[in-house]
C-alpha cells in the first residue's frame, strides 16, 4: 500500500499546463493552459472529441513529452525540469501506462512482457509478481503464450498485467477498452478498478465510453486543449 | 478481429481491363509520391550492377579480343621463327608453297637524332606486310607509302614516344647503324604487336626490310627474330597447311605458331585477370543482391499498413503483388541504368588506355555482346531479388496487419523456390561467361557455401540462446532478439556474405600487392649493355673499372639456342611437364662459361676452368623440371644454325626477375669460345651521373653498343605495378561501398523491426541506453558469427584466389585477420545505434504520434 502522505501531495498538479508540436505551417497548441490535480486513490475519467488532446495529457503525464508552457507535477517531480533520465526513472518505479493498441513485445511471452518493469527495476522476483498479476488478471493458463497467440482482450489484460506491475502510484490508461466488446471491456475494466483500488494508486483513464467513465471518482471533459467540464466527487 | 482478407476478394472488380485501370490509377498515385523510399534498394543494385558491367565489358571485352584477335596477332594462319640467321631460300621457297608469306625481322639496338640517343625496338618489314589487320599511322597513308623512299633516303615509321624522347618531328632525319633514315610518319597501330612475345625495351621503329640490311645492323651473331608468317590459301583447313608445315621442319628447329598461340602470354594473363575481376563482380553481385533484398524488404514491412489497406479496401493479393511488382521493377530499372552508366563511364577510358597499349584495334562494338550478358546477369539477378520480396506479399492479411501494427514478413514456398532459382541463375550465367569457369564456379559455390554455413551456425546459435534463461532487461531483449532463428539467420547471411567476399578480395589484393613488390629486387643493375662485340669487352670493362662510381659489373657472352632432343628423343616427346612446354618453344637465352656463373647448384659440379673435352652444359632449373634432368642426360640443340649435343654437368638454381640476363642453359667454352657472338654486359651505378657519362661515352666510342637504361624501365614497371595495385584496392574500395550499402540496409530493416518494441520498452521505463545496449549485444553476437564463419571463408576464398585464379604466392597480411571482426563491427554498431538510440522518436510529439498509431 502507498504511503500516507501520498493524499497529501497530489499524484498529479498541472497548471496551465500547455502542449504543441511543430508542423510545416507552424505549431499546433494541444493543450492551451490545462489545469488538472489527481490525488492517490483517484480514478479520473478523461472525455472529449477525437483530437481535443487526450492522449496528449497521457503522454505528458507520463513524461514521454515535456510540456511547452505552464507547470507539471507528477509524484512530486517537476517534469518541466526533469531530464530524460529522471522521467525515465519516474515511469520505470512509479508509472503504469495502458494504450489502446496494446504495445506488446511479440518475441515474448505474456509472463515476459508482464515482467518487464520488474526486471527494469531490478528486482529479484520479476518472474514471480508478474505470474501473480496476470493470474490475477485471468491469464494463469496463458503464461508461455506469446501476444500473437493471444486474443485481443487477452492482449489487453497482459499490458494492464504489466501496468501493475511493480505497483506503481500512477495509471495511465489510454482507451484501453476501445479495441475490446463491450462484455470484454467491462470485465477489462473491472480488472484495472479493482486493481487500483487495491494499490491504493491513482488513475487517469481517457475513454469515449460514458458508462465507463460514470464508474469512476471524477469526469473532466477536454475541448480544444483546455478542461471543459468537470463532473461529480464520488 | 476477424481477418477480412479472404471476404475482400469479393468487392474486387474480375477482368483483366478493370483491374489494369486500378492498378495504373495506384501506380499513378504511388509513383507521384515518390519512390524515394527504394534508395538504399537503387544503390545496392546500382553497384552490383557497376562491378558486374564494369568487370564484364573491360575484362571479357578484351578477353573476347585477344581470342578472335589471333590471326591478325599473328600477322598469318601460321608463323615460324628462327634467331640469328635467317632460314635458308630454299626453305623460305617451300613456305610460299603453302600460301602468301611475310618476312618480318626484329631487334634491338639504339637510334640516333641530333645529339640523342634511344634504345629501339626496330622491326623490318617487306611488301607484303601486314597479311592480316592494318597498320595505323598519324597521316592516315598506308604503310608502303610511309616506307617509300624520300628524296633518296629511307624512310622509317616510328612510335610517338620516340619522337617524344628525341623531341623530334615528322621529317626529321635518325641515324641507325651506318644509314640515314627520314621519320616519315608516326606508327599508331601495329596490328601483330602481341606477337612480339617480350618485354619491349623502347619505342618501335618500323622500316623496309631491304633498308634494316643495308643499315649493317644484322651480322653474324645478332640477336635478331626472323618471322615467316604464310597467309594460307581462302577454304584450306589450317591443319592440313600445319601438318604440312611439321614436314618442312628444319633441322636446326624453328618455332611454330598457330593464331592460338599468338599473344598467349598477355592473353593468358588477361583471363587470369579477367576472372579474378570476374569474382569480384561476383562477390559484390552477391552482397549488392543480399543489400537489395534486405533494403526492399525493409521497404515492404513500413509499407505494411499501406498494404494492409489497400487490401481492406478490396484489393486482392495479386493487385497488390502487381503494384508493388512495377514499382521495384521502375527502381530496379533507375539502379540498372546507373550502374551501367557509372560503369560505361570508368571503365571506357581504361579500356582504351589498355587497347592502345596493346595495340588492339579499338572498336565500341566490342563492348556490346558483354554489356548484354551482364545486363542479363544483373536483371536476372534482380528479378529473383524481387520475387524473394515480392513473395511476402500474400503472408500481409489486413486483419492481422492492422491490429498488431506490425507484421513478419516470410516468402511464400513458390516464391521463395523461383526467387533462388533466378537468383543462382544469374550466379551460374556469371560464371559461365568467365574465361574461366571452373575458378569463378568455385567462388560461387564458396558464397553458395558460406550463406549456407552462416544461416545453419546464426541458426544454432538462436537455438542455443532459446534453451538459456535470461535475467534482467538487457539479457532478457538480448535473448529474445537471439532466439527468432530466421531473423538471426537473415541477418548473418546479409552480413556475412559481405564480410566473406570483401575478405576473399582484400585478402588476394594484398597477395597481389606483395607479389607485385617483390618483382622487384633490391637492388637492380641500372644500365645493360647488348651487342657488344668480343673485342670490345675489355676496353668496355677498363672505361667502367676505371669509374669509382660504377660497379656490379657481370658480362657474358650472349647467344640463343633451341632445343630439339634429350638423350636422343625428340624434345616435344622428352617433355614431362606441360607447363614447362615454353622451354622447347623457340629459341631460349643461351651462354658459355669456363667460370660457375655464382649461382646455386642443385646437381652435379662445374667443370675445370681449363676443361677442354667434350661440351657440357648446366641447365637451369626450369629445364631439369622440364625433362627431370640428371647429371650425365645429354642435350641437342641448335646454337647459330648448328645442332650441337652436350653432356649436363650439373643443374643450376634459378633466380627470377633480376633484370640481369639469365641463361636456360650455359656451356663449357669449347666450341662456342670462338664462334660469331655478341656479349652482354650489366652493371650499377652510384650516381645517375656516371651512368649518362657512360652512357655518351659508350655512343661515341663503341656506336654499335645498344645501351638499355634499366633505370627509365625499372620506373615503368614501378608505375605499372602501382597501377595495378591501386586497380586492385579500387576494386575492394568498390566491394567495401556495396558492403556498407548492405549494411546499411540491414540497420534499416532492424529500424523498422525493433522501432515498435523501442516504444514498448520506453513506455515501461527502459532507457534510451539500456535499449542501445541490449542491441549492440545482440547485434554484436551476429556480427561475430558473421565475421568468425564469413571472414573464415573469405580467407579460404582468397588463398583459393590468390594460388588458383592469380597464381601468386599467399600473403594475405594481418589485414585478412583484422578485416572481418572490423566490419562485423561496424555491421553491429550502426544496427545498434539505429535499433537503440534510434528507434525511440526524437522531437516534440514524436512519442505521443507513434504511440497513438
Amino acid at each position: 500500500m502507498p504511503e500516507q502522505t501520498d493524499h497529501l501531495e497530489p499524484a498529479v498538479h498541472l497548471q496551465k499546463a500547455k502542449l504543441s508540436y511543430p508542423a510545416p505551417d507552424g505549431e499546433i497548441e494541444i493543450l492551451r493552459g490545462l489545469d488538472l490535480t489527481i490525488h492517490a486513490g483517484e480514478i479520473v475519467a478523461v472525455m472529449g472529441p477525437s483530437g481535443s488532446g487526450k492522449s496528449s495529457l497521457i503522454a505528458l503525464i507520463g513524461g514521454l513529452e515535456v510540456a511547452t508552457g505552464g507547470g507539471v507535477h507528477v509524484l512530486g517531480q517537476d517534469l518541466t525540469v526533469a531530464s530524460e533520465a529522471q522521467r525515465t526513472h519516474m515511469r520505470r518505479r512509479d508509472v503504469g501506462i495502458v494504450f489502446q493498441s496494446y504495445h506488446l513485445v511479440p518475441a515474448m511471452t505474456a509472463l515476459e512482457n508482464a515482467a518487464l518493469p520488474i526486471l527494469l527495476s531490478g528486482a529479484e522476483d520479476a518472474s514471480a509478481e508478474a505470474s501473480r498479476l496476470l493470474k490475477r488478471v485471468g491469464l494463469g493458463h496463458r503464461l508461455r503464450h506469446r501476444p500473437s497467440a493471444l486474443s485481443g482482450g487477452e492482449q489487453q489484460r497482459v499490458a494492464i498485467a504489466r501496468a501493475f506491475a511493480g505497483r506503481p502510484r500512477l495509471i495511465l490508461a489510454d482507451e484501453p477498452t476501445g479495441n475490446l466488446d463491450q462484455s470484454t471491456g467491462r470485465d477489462v475494466s473491472k480488472i484495472m478498478f479493482d486493481l487500483v483500488k487495491e494499490d491504493g494508486s491513482a488513475m487517469l483513464l481517457v475513454t469515449h465510453d460514458p458508462a465507463l467513465a460514470a464508474t469512476c471518482t471524477r469526469v473532466i471533459e477536454i475541448s480544444d486543449g483546455v478542461i471543459a467540464a468537470a463532473a461529480g466527487q464520488k | 478481429m476477424t481477418d477480412v482478407s479472404q471476404s475482400s476478394h469479393s468487392s474486387e472488380p474480375s477482368g483483366i481491363k478493370p483491374q489494369l485501370r486500378i492498378l495504373r490509377s495506384l501506380l499513378t498515385a504511388e509513383l507521384a509520391a515518390g519512390i524515394g523510399g527504394l534508395k538504399l534498394f537503387m544503390g545496392c543494385v546500382a553497384i552490383a550492377t557497376f562491378m558486374i558491367v564494369g568487370v564484364w565489358i573491360l575484362g571479357n571485352g578484351l578477353a573476347k579480343s585477344l581470342t578472335e584477335g589471333g590471326t591478325t596477332f599473328l600477322g598469318g594462319d601460321l608463323a615460324v621463327s628462327v634467331v640469328n640467321v635467317p632460314l635458308e631460300p630454299t626453305l623460305v621457297g617451300d613456305l610460299r608453297a603453302l600460301g602468301d608469306v611475310a618476312v618480318v625481322s626484329e631487334l634491338r639496338s639504339s637510334a640516333r637524332m641530333g645529339d640523342q640517343r634511344v634504345t629501339v625496338e626496330i622491326k623490318g618489314v617487306d611488301q607484303a606486310y601486314p597479311l592480316y589487320g592494318v597498320v595505323k599511322l598519324q597521316s592516315g597513308r598506308p604503310l608502303a607509302d610511309a616506307l617509300a623512299p624520300q628524296g633518296g633516303m629511307a624512310s622509317v615509321v616510328v612510335e610517338p614516344e620516340f619522337l617524344r624522347r628525341v623531341q623530334g618531328s615528322v621529317g626529321d632525319t635518325l641515324r641507325l647503324g651506318e644509314q640515314d633514315f627520314v621519320v616519315t610518319d608516326a606508327l599508331l597501330l601495329e596490328p601483330d604487336r602481341l606477337s612480339a612475345g617480350r618485354f619491349m625495351v623502347g619505342p618501335r621503329l618500323l622500316l623496309n626490310q631491304q633498308d634494316l640490311q643495308n643499315a649493317g645492323l644484322i651480322q653474324r651473331g645478332s640477336i635478331v627474330d626472323f618471322r615467316y608468317r604464310i597467309k594460307t590459301p581462302d577454304g584450306q583447313p589450317l591443319a592440313a597447311s600445319l601438318a604440312q608445315l611439321k614436314t618442312l621442319q628444319a633441322d636446326r628447329g624453328w618455332e611454330i605458331e598457330t593464331p592460338e598461340d599468338a599473344g598467349d602470354r598477355v592473353r593468358r594473363t588477361v583471363e587470369r585477370t579477367t576472372t579474378f575481376l570476374g569474382m569480384a563482380g561476383i562477390v559484390a553481385l552477391a552482397i549488392g543482391l543480399a543489400g537489395a533484398w534486405a533494403a526492399a524488404k525493409a521497404w515492404i514491412s513500413r509499407r505494411a499498413r499501406t498494404i494492409a489497406l489497400y487490401r481492406l479496401s478490396g484489393a486482392g493479393p495479386g493487385l497488390v503483388c502487381a503494384l508493388h511488382a512495377v514499382i521495384i521493377g521502375f527502381a530496379s530499372l533507375g539502379g540498372i541504368i546507373g550502374g551501367v552508366i557509372a560503369a560505361v563511364a570508368s571503365v571506357l577510358p581504361v579500356k582504351k588506355i589498355i587497347a592502345s597499349q596493346l595495340h588492339l584495334a579499338w572498336d565500341i562494338t566490342v563492348i556490346y555482346a558483354p554489356l548484354a550478358s551482364a545486363w542479363w546477369i544483373v536483371v536476372i539477378g534482380v528479378t529473383g531479388t524481387s520475387v524473394l520480396v515480392l513473395g511476402t506479399l500474400r503472408n500481409i492479411r489486413p486483419g492481422a496487419a492492422m491490429r498488431d501494427g506490425e507484421v513478419t514478413l516470410s516468402t511464400d514456398g513458390p516464391s521463395a523456390v523461383a526467387g533462388l532459382v533466378l537468383v543462382f541463375a544469374a550466379m551460374i550465367g556469371a560464371t559461365l561467361s568467365l574465361p574461366i569457369p571452373f575458378i569463378a564456379g568455385v567462388s560461387v559455390a564458396g558464397i553458395c557455401l558460406t550463406a549456407g554455413l552462416l544461416a545453419a551456425v546464426a541458426a544454432g546459435l538462436a537455438r542455443l540462446g532459446a534453451s538459456l534463461r535470461s535475467k534482467g532487461f538487457v539479457s532478457l531483449v538480448v535473448h529474445k532478439g537471439l532466439t527468432d532463428t530466421a531473423s538471426v539467420a537473415v541477418r548473418a547471411v546479409a552480413i556475412g556474405i559481405g564480410i566473406a567476399g570483401i575478405t576473399a578480395i582484400t585478402s588476394a589484393q594484398t597477395s597481389l600487392e606483395t607479389a607485385l613488390r617483390s618483382e622487384l629486387p633490391d637492388r637492380i643493375p641500372d644500365l645493360v649493355l647488348i651487342d657488344v662485340q668480343p673485342d670490345q669487352t675489355a676496353p668496355i670493362r677498363q672505361r667502367i673499372e676505371s669509374d669509382k662510381s660504377l660497379g656490379g659489373l657481370q658480362a657474358d657472352p650472349f647467344m640463343r639456342a633451341t632445343i630439339t632432343a634429350i638423350n636422343g628423343v625428340p624434345a616435344a616427346d622428352a617433355l614431362i611437364r606441360e607447363n614447362k612446354s615454353w622451354v622447347i618453344e623457340g629459341d631460349r637465352s643461351f651462354s658459355w662459361s669456363a667460370e660457375p656463373t655464382g649461382a646455386e647448384l642443385l646437381a652435379g659440379s662445374w667443370w675445370p676452368a681449363d676443361y677442354s673435352g667434350p661440351s657440357l652444359v648446366s641447365p637451369e632449373e626450369d629445364l631439369y623440371e622440364a625433362f627431370d634432368l640428371k647429371p650425365g642426360d645429354t642435350i641437342t640443340y641448335s646454337v647459330l644454325g648448328r645442332l650441337f649435343t652436350s653432356e649436363v654437368a650439373n643443374i643450376r638454381k634459378e633466380y627470377h626477375r633480376t633484370f640481369r640476363p639469365e641463361y636456360l642453359m650455359v656451356a663449357s667454352p669449347i666450341p662456342f669460345k670462338d664462334a660469331p657472338q655478341s656479349w652482354v654486359m650489366s652493371l650499377q651505378g652510384d650516381t645517375n651521373e656516371a651512368v649518362d657519362q657512360l652512357i655518351r661515352d659508350l655512343a661515341s666510342d663503341h656506336g654499335n653498343v645498344t645501351s638499355i637504361d634499366i633505370r627509365r624501365l625499372a620506373a615503368q614497371v614501378l608505375q605499372t605495378i602501382d597501377g595495378a595495385i591501386g586497380a586492385s584496392l579500387l576494386v575492394a574500395l568498390t566491394l567495401m561501398i556495396a558492403g556498407g550499402l548492405s549494411i546499411a540496409s540491414v540497420t534499416l530493416a532492424e529500424v523498422d523491426a525493433r522501432h515498435r518494441e523501442a516504444l514498448v520498452f520506453a513506455l515501461v521505463g527502459a532507457s534510451r541506453s539500456e535499449i542501445a545496449l541490449a542491441r549492440l549485444v545482440e547485434a554484436s553476437a551476429i556480427g561475430l558469427i558473421a565475421a568468425v564463419v564469413g571472414g573464415g571463408a573469405g580467407i579460404l576464398g582468397g588463398y583459393f584466389a590468390a594460388t588458383e585464379a592469380l597464381h601468386i604466392a599467399w600473403s594475405p597480411g594481418t589485414i585478412a585477420l583484422i578485416l572481418p571482426l572490423v566490419l562485423g563491427l561496424l555491421a553491429a554498431m550502426p544496427a545498434a545505434l539505429a535499433g537503440g538510440l534510434g528507434a525511440l522518436p526524437r522531437g516534440r510529439g514524436q512519442m505521443a504520434r507513434h504511440l497513438s498509431n
